[in-house]
């Protein structure tokens, strides 16, 4: 009787297996697995696919840029979150600023993308100024800044998207886990003396740290996987370019199979470490 | 009073009304000044709840304005692509969408037309829906059949099964692009919709099974006991009990991957091809950006078509989709 | 000097009024319990005074000072809550120390005084644990710990027992006496438990729907409430109450009705009811009143009542019997001699002296002149000093109570 409940079981389980083991097991082991071979995957290169994104100048400059919006999209991010949270849970109209500041999870990285190219726009200065940011700034007098292919300025402007985009996320997370707080103990660190700012140093922030290490894992591997937003407002050029896109370049520009396993596999080595904190934190709760 | 889907804590309702009582108060007390301490006002022992006393000590007219000017902030960007879509060509060039208030006339729908005819975006809407509509189904199916597996059946090692599905939750796609574009290009499934489907429900089963299992699990232990006591397999179980009872986490996941796949563009380019006949807006829409990049009057009418279905959906149903945000994040 | 004031002080929210007109004075020292159902405000009016709600009218003061207005940090005093409210990410340690860290003690002297307080407390060994590791008994312990190392002027405890199990709390509850007696500072404490009002307090003031209904000692109360409430919430079981009419002449005045009960009243409580000759009141008798006629008490004046025992309940060293008179159920403690068994018709016999009674509309007590005079006499016994109260009380409670919660 067991054995026959178990065969059924496997039975459940056999399409999600099945899928995944297509998918996602046996393609992971493939692309490793091709990383050290050629363009076609012909040839055995060994480690020379590596050797040459890890010394290339301008894959370097990706992973650069991968930094780039690992520090600055990710602390933005849950910063801004973590203060909105605090914010919004003392005013009447919460429900409401929480959904304006959420909706732009709802649509696509593409349309997203459609919107702020939109707002970057840059005209010659002598020009109206049709982009937002760029009316902001001249109706100040400075001159109107090329956001999107200007150098120095360009993957900040990218990552502001990523943040408008991904901000609703961190807030709404830790404003639950900020509910989650029960209010004696705010009441009992009154009482003990506590002003509002020690008790946002003291109590608050302590008690919300596994909040804030969920939100902060979960935009870290975004920010690492970063693909559509890159390719739509740029497609990696002006060196905005982040390693996914690099990949994907490599794959259909370039006809580089083995260099675009190579690329594949150092975002997975990137990855690892933050996938095996998730697990052990799931084992933990466990 | 129900506060939308936002999770409140065991005070989020009583807060509403002490948020009302203080707001009353606030009148009353304009007149007295702030101390050193508090410079934004009296000190909090007047105040009533959590929230009031810290709103007190940030200053109220602050806080305010901090909220809410960031709130509009938020939606500019959004604001601007709507309004322009709804501009002629010439008008968009010459100035900014913000004066577009100042002269009504400008106002047209000859860009979604169009968008929608000339440019295939109607084409691509049924696209989109032809991809997502059975690649979520095809997800919340095959998770559902899994995670009650994992949680109810006797599968041997089924919770080492479950970790190893769970951890495939962070495996970036682009690993596994170039193997399952050979696979598919061996059956001869790239720039098939069957070739999506299959890959869309595979990589949502992760996330899928996760949420889904959880909640299995934590069904009434009893329920089942005594439904196995009168006799019922497993099957019956599944489909009588289980899935009746767990409508709302299928429904937060059908939601979440149903927006998810609506949204996707890095695996409709790599599996489907960039043909026009079988892409789906997000395709079509990146397509015109890099050949008509500034032929804005298109482009964001074309955005727009693309995110009003995703809008309307969270606006109606926003509970799920945080709900299912949510599960994904926090728990576990 | 730590005593609290009340003025007429009122706390009203969007539509109801949680505490009204509440005026009550807690002498130094005091240990008061503010005793209610859910809902009777008393947890509102505490958290009145420990500044967690704002006052809507009226004044409260400490000492002399008016404290409306004043941050609860400020107020000198001390709250242990209902669910301990400890901080989880903080060691023992740290969650007593944290007050005075934040006064900016220097580090050696805040270890110093939290020692001192743990060792009060028992939790000397528990100090580098986290509350999460703690039993429900030892976080309450930690949370006592926190509220004395501040050494305030009151000590505000908001039901700091619920979350205990029975035993602990019978344990808890004689090492919280303990504590206000080595510690002589006043204590403010709010329970919905008679039982802990009753063994713990020198005064006890009753709330119901946000306003006092008594003020008083403990024994006061049991022999004299000023109403049916304050009657049946305090002393446990709850005191029985029977429609009745008052009937009779000059010589004999006697509580009769269709049932076929008619007791007699005795002389020094008839004249109070000479007024509701012939009218309707209700009459109050506690079980422990009520007695199986083979086993009465001496010295007490009794008057015979039949009714039909339903249920008997074996307590051990007595037995309940769940009677009914008519349609009026009530209840009686008996010696556990008692032959009374299951679907028997009895009679039982009644102290008289223990009567109480009650107008019928207003709910108020029927006072004697002798009553009033006995309210005078409590007057001078809440100047008693609080130590001697609770000395002298400690070797009155009753030991069965215990069982009873």
């Amino acid at each position: 009787m067991r054995n026959r409940m178990q065969i059924v079981a496997w039975v459940y389980v056999l399409p999600a297996f099945i899928l995944l083991g297509a998918f996602l097991v046996y393609p992971v082991l493939r692309t490793i697995y091709w990383s050290f071979f050629g363009r076609h995957s012909e040839s055995f290169v060994g480690l020379d696919n590596y050797q040459y994104l890890l010394t290339q100048q301008d894959v370097l400059i990706v992973f650069r840029n991968n930094l780039l919006w690992l520090v600055v999209f990710t602390g933005v991010t849950v910063g801004l979150g973590l203060i909105l949270a605090v914010l919004t849970n003392l005013v009447r109209y919460e429900a409401i600023a929480k959904a304006v500041i959420f909706v732009p999870m709802a649509i696509s990285f593409t349309a997203a993308a459609v919107i702020w190219r939109f707002m970057y726009i840059w005209n010659p200065a002598s020009f109206k100024q049709t982009g937002v940011l760029n009316a902001v700034i001249t109706s100040f007098g400075a001159e109107p800044v090329a956001w999107i292919t200007n150098t120095s300025v360009n993957n900040y402007a990218l990552i502001v998207a990523g943040i408008w985009m991904w901000t609703g996320f961190s807030l709404v997370v830790i404003s639950a886990g900020l509910k989650g707080i029960s209010s004696e103990i705010l009441e009992a660190a009154r009482v003990d003396g506590a002003n509002e700012f020690q008790i946002f140093r003291h109590i608050l922030l302590p008690m919300l740290k596994p909040v804030l290490v969920v939100v902060t894992v979960t935009l870290v591997i975004n920010s690492l996987k970063v693909f559509d937003l890159v390719y739509v407002m740029t497609f990696g050029n002006f060196d905005t370019d982040v390693i996914a896109n690099r990949m994907f370049k490599e794959m259909f520009q370039f006809g580089q199979f083995g260099r675009a396993s190579a690329i594949a596999v150092i975002l997975l080595v990137a990855i690892v470490p933050f996938m095996l904190f998730n697990i052990r934190r799931f084992l933990a709760a466990r | 009073m129900k506060r939308g889907p936002y999770p409140a804590g065991p005070e989020g309702e009583s807060r509403g009304d002490l948020q009302d009582e203080a707001f009353e108060d606030e009148e009353v007390r304009d007149e007295k000044e702030g101390s050193p301490e508090y410079p934004f006002g009296p000190p909090p022992a007047e105040e009533e709840g959590t929230g009031a006393r810290l709103a007190r000590a940030v200053g109220r007219g602050p806080l305010h304005a901090v909220i809410i000017g960031i709130s509009i902030l938020w939606m500019i960007p959004a604001l601007g692509l709507l309004v322009s879509s709804f501009r002629e060509r010439q008008a968009i060039t010459r100035t900014g969408w913000w004066r577009a208030f100042t002269t009504p006339t400008e106002f047209t729908i000859q860009n979604y037309q169009d968008v929608l005819t000339g440019q295939g975006m109607g084409t691509a809407f049924i696209n989109s829906v032809i991809i997502t509509v059975p690649a979520t189904i095809l997800t919340v199916m095959v998770a559902a059949l899994a995670a009650y597996a994992f949680a109810w059946m006797p599968l041997p090692g089924r919770n080492w099964w479950f970790l190893l599905v769970v951890a495939l939750m962070v495996v970036p796609i682009q690993l596994t692009l170039i193997p399952v574009l050979r696979l598919f290009a061996d059956l001869g499934l790239t720039g098939t919709y069957w070739g999506i489907w299959l890959a869309h429900a595979a990589y949502g089963l992760p996330l899928g099974v996760f949420l889904l299992r959880n909640f299995f699990v934590a069904l009434p232990k009893d329920l089942l006991e005594s439904a196995f006591l009168e006799g019922a397999s497993h099957t019956t179980a599944f489909f009588r009990i289980v899935l009746p009872l767990s409508v709302p986490s299928l429904a937060a996941l059908g939601i979440f991957q149903f927006l998810w796949v609506w949204n996707d563009l890095l695996i409709a380019l790599v599996y489907l091809g960039g043909t026009r006949d079988v892409a789906p807006m997000t395709v079509v829409i990146s397509n015109l950006v890099s050949s008509f990049g500034t032929e804005w009057h298109l482009l964001t009418a074309a955005a727009f078509v693309s995110v009003i279905l995703p809008l309307a959906i969270f606006f109606a149903l926003q509970r799920y989709f945080v709900q299912g945000l949510l599960a994904g994040a926090v728990k576990g | 000097m730590a005593r609290v004031f009340y003025e007429n002080v009122y706390k009203r929210w969007k539509e109801t009024v949680a505490v009204k007109d509440f005026t009550l004075e807690i002498a130094d020292k005091e240990f008061l319990v503010l005793v209610g159902p859910s809902g009777s405000g008393k947890s509102t009016a505490l958290r009145l005074l420990a500044g967690l709600d704002s006052i809507s009218d009226g004044k409260i003061y400490i000492g002399d000072r008016v404290i409306n207005d004043v941050a609860p940090k400020d107020r000198d005093i001390a709250m242990v809550f209902q669910t301990y409210a400890l901080y989880p990410h903080m060691s023992v340690h740290d969650n007593v120390g944290f007050g005075l860290r934040l006064r900016k003690m220097p580090k050696d002297q805040i270890h110093e005084k939290v020692v001192q307080a743990a060792q009060v407390l028992g939790i000397e060994p528990l100090l580098d644990r986290k509350p999460g590791q703690l039993s429900g008994g030892q976080r309450q312990r930690v949370a006592l710990a926190r509220a004395i190392v501040r050494e305030p002027e009151v000590f505000l405890l908001d039901e700091p027992l619920s979350n205990l199990d029975a035993k602990l709390r019978v344990q808890t509850r004689a090492e919280i006496s303990k504590l206000h007696q080595r510690l002589g500072t006043t204590f403010i404490y709010v329970t919905h438990d008679q039982v802990e009002a009753m063994t713990m307090a020198t005064q006890i003031a009753v709330m119901n729907f946000g306003v006092i209904q008594q003020v008083g000692t403990p024994q006061f109360l049991y022999d004299h409430p000023t109403n049916i409430f304050v009657a049946g919430f305090i002393g446990s079981p709850s005191m029985n109450f029977f429609e009745v009419t008052v009937t009779g002449d000059a010589d004999q005045v006697r509580l009769v009705d269709d049932n076929g009960l008619s007791l007699p009243v005795p002389a020094e409580k008839r004249r109070a009811l000479e007024s509701y000759r012939d009218k309707k009141i209700v009459f109050g008798i506690r079980p422990e009143d009520i007695h199986d006629p083979n086993f009465v008490p001496p010295e007490t004046e009794v008057a015979p009542f039949d009714a039909e025992v339903e249920v008997t309940e074996l307590m051990g060293n007595e037995v309940f019997l769940h009677l009914a008179h008519g349609e009026t159920k009530f209840l009686a403690r008996v010696d556990p001699r008692t032959v009374a068994k299951q679907g028997i018709k009895m009679e039982l016999m009644v102290s008289m002296d223990n009567m109480h009674v009650f107008d019928f509309e207003s709910e108020q007590r029927i006072f004697t002149p002798e009553e009033e005079g006995k309210v005078e006499l409590d007057r001078s016994v809440e100047e008693e000093p609080a130590e001697e109260q609770v000395a002298r009380r400690q070797s009155e409670v009753p030991q069965d109570q215990a069982d009873q919660d």
